[in-house]
């Protein structure tokens, strides 16, 4: 589903942002990108959805093509729950449908399934100031999982929420995934998040953003949040992803 | 909620009546100075001079001929100005270039004291109607083109990000995302852009015009008239607190989702 080899990227010319990156993910595979902040991840994933332009003679593709702005394989996640204050919930879930063409009336009836497969049935007619930060994330995720994308790039969608309400959506997200054959490039700093979550954590060094590691997940799926926290092989992992981690400071510090 | 709404409404009638109290009083005192000679009533006016004016003119069409006269070039010059200072605001968003070109003649036009473009705008438009909308115009324009301008820039960039990731076409992006965005801050240009409509007009028309309130209260201060002046200057306030309910209300529906 994406295929990056050594990827080089500078934004002016002198400095390299990125540093021969491969980055392999399979259909239905969940990758989490971990790494430090400023290390390059979200810029990868923009390359990845074609915010950042890919220079020229680089290597990616991203379902079978150079990235591309507007792609309807790739539904893309931002970190904050960016909700328009203006549209209710169910017209905020069914943006994206919309945007990409679909009939209102088509888009209307996916988004609300959507919704009240995200819990907020009875919540479609609110406006997004009347919705807690938990529930606008929700929304987000049923705008994001309402598209028909193969794809999903997600950049820390749960990274400004509280701890409680992240291991809710964390549970969540690993239900909506499971239902459905969904690719997840997953951005973090969280590493029990990564864990957790992917199938593969592929940790980058600090900048320039580097892959250091790429630590398959031997978690058993279906999987539930709770049950991971007295697993043996989730807090083997979790060990193994901060080691190579701490390798990656050093090596950038020496 | 009950208790709340009581003590909210206790709360506004003591307030409205420590309003009526002072202004009572600042009357009172006001009146009984006319009378005793305290105060020159030819220059300062009494309140009840003012009442029985204010009660006479209302019977008098020529209030309301100037009245509606104002009125029709107040809101001419706002929709002209704003209608013109919002396209030029999203020229401006689309080609900064042409931005930078015309900021240093739209920084001087801005800071001219448009007051002092009269004698051109009678000039060139005439005693008529055509040179109060142009004064309003002149005031109007700039504050709606900054708001325009910060508000399309200050849409949110999540907003942005996410609908460009989208394939949003360019229609969509301005439709569904920027003009909704950039609604509360253009707002507050078209409420003060409103207020200065006003200010512009009746400023010309106290300068020199045919007709307007403006024109009336210019007559009236050059016969004496302090109370019809007075009078005049309460309808004036009268009329922007009007407008600016007007702009409340509208806004309360448009941006019911703030």
């Amino acid at each position: 589903m994406i295929e990056a080899r050594q990827i080089d990227l500078s934004f002016d010319g002198v400095h390299l942002v990125l540093q021969g990156v491969d980055l392999h993910v399979r259909t239905g595979e969940f990758v989490a990108l971990a790494g430090p902040s400023g290390c390059g991840k979200t810029t990868l994933l923009n390359l990845c959805a074609g915010l950042v332009p890919l220079p020229v003679g680089q290597q990616l593709q991203v379902a079978g093509q150079p990235p591309a702005l507007g792609s309807h394989s790739v539904a893309y996640m931002l970190a904050r729950d960016s909700l328009f204050p203006w549209l209710s919930a169910l017209d905020n879930a069914a943006f994206g449908l919309k945007v990409r063409g679909m009939a209102v009336q088509e888009a209307r009836e996916r988004a609300a399934a959507m919704l009240k497969r995200v819990g907020l049935g009875g919540f479609e007619h609110k406006l997004p100031k009347a919705l807690s930060h938990g529930m606008r994330q929700r929304v987000a995720l049923a705008r994001t999982f309402a598209m028909p994308s193969p794809l999903l790039l997600m950049d820390e969608p749960f990274g400004a929420l509280d701890a409680q309400t992240k291991l809710q959506l964390q549970d969540l997200l690993l239900q909506l995934c499971q239902e459905g054959e969904r690719t997840v490039l997953f951005v973090t700093h969280d590493l029990s998040e990564a864990v957790a979550l992917a199938d593969r954590v592929v940790v980058m060094s600090s900048r320039p953003g580097r892959i250091v590691a790429d630590v398959a997940v031997p978690l058993p799926r279906p999987r539930s949040i709770r049950a991971l926290q007295t697993s043996e092989d989730f807090h083997h992992t979790y060990t193994q992803v901060w080691k190579h981690l701490e390798e990656g400071w050093v090596h950038h510090e020496g | 909620m009950k208790k709340g709404g009581y003590t909210m409404k206790a709360e506004t009638l003591r307030t409205l009546l420590q309003h009526a109290v002072f202004v009572g009083v600042v009357l009172g005192l006001w009146e009984w100075g006319a009378r005793t000679g305290a105060i020159d009533p030819s220059f300062m006016g009494s309140p009840l001079g003012i009442i029985g004016f204010t009660v006479e003119n209302l019977g008098n069409a020529r209030l309301w001929g100037d009245l509606g006269y104002t009125l029709l070039a107040v809101f001419s010059s706002f929709f002209i100005g704003s209608a013109a200072a919002v396209a030029t605001g999203l020229a401006f968003v689309t080609w900064p270039r042409l931005e930078a070109f015309c900021e240093p003649y739209i920084a001087a036009m801005n800071v001219l004291p448009r007051i002092a473009l009269v004698p051109l705008f009678i000039l060139w438009f005439g005693l008529g109607v055509g040179s109060k909308i142009a004064l309003g115009v002149s005031l109007t324009f700039f504050i709606v083109l900054s708001t325009t301008v910060a508000g399309i820039r200050g849409v949110s960039q999540d907003h942005v990000t996410l609908t460009r990731t989208l394939g949003a076409s360019s229609r969509q992006m301005f439709f569904w995302v920027t003009l909704p965005g950039a609604v509360p801050v253009l707002f507050s240009g078209l409420r003060l852009g409103l207020i200065y409509a006003l200010l512009g007009v009746v400023g010309a028309e106290v300068i020199a015009s045919e007709r307007g309130l403006g024109q009336q209260l210019a007559y009236l201060g050059s016969t004496f008239n302090v109370n019809g002046v007075w009078s005049l200057l309460f309808d004036l306030a009268l009329i922007g607190v009007l407008i600016m309910k007007l702009m409340n209300w509208i806004e309360r529906r448009l941006l019911h989702w703030q």
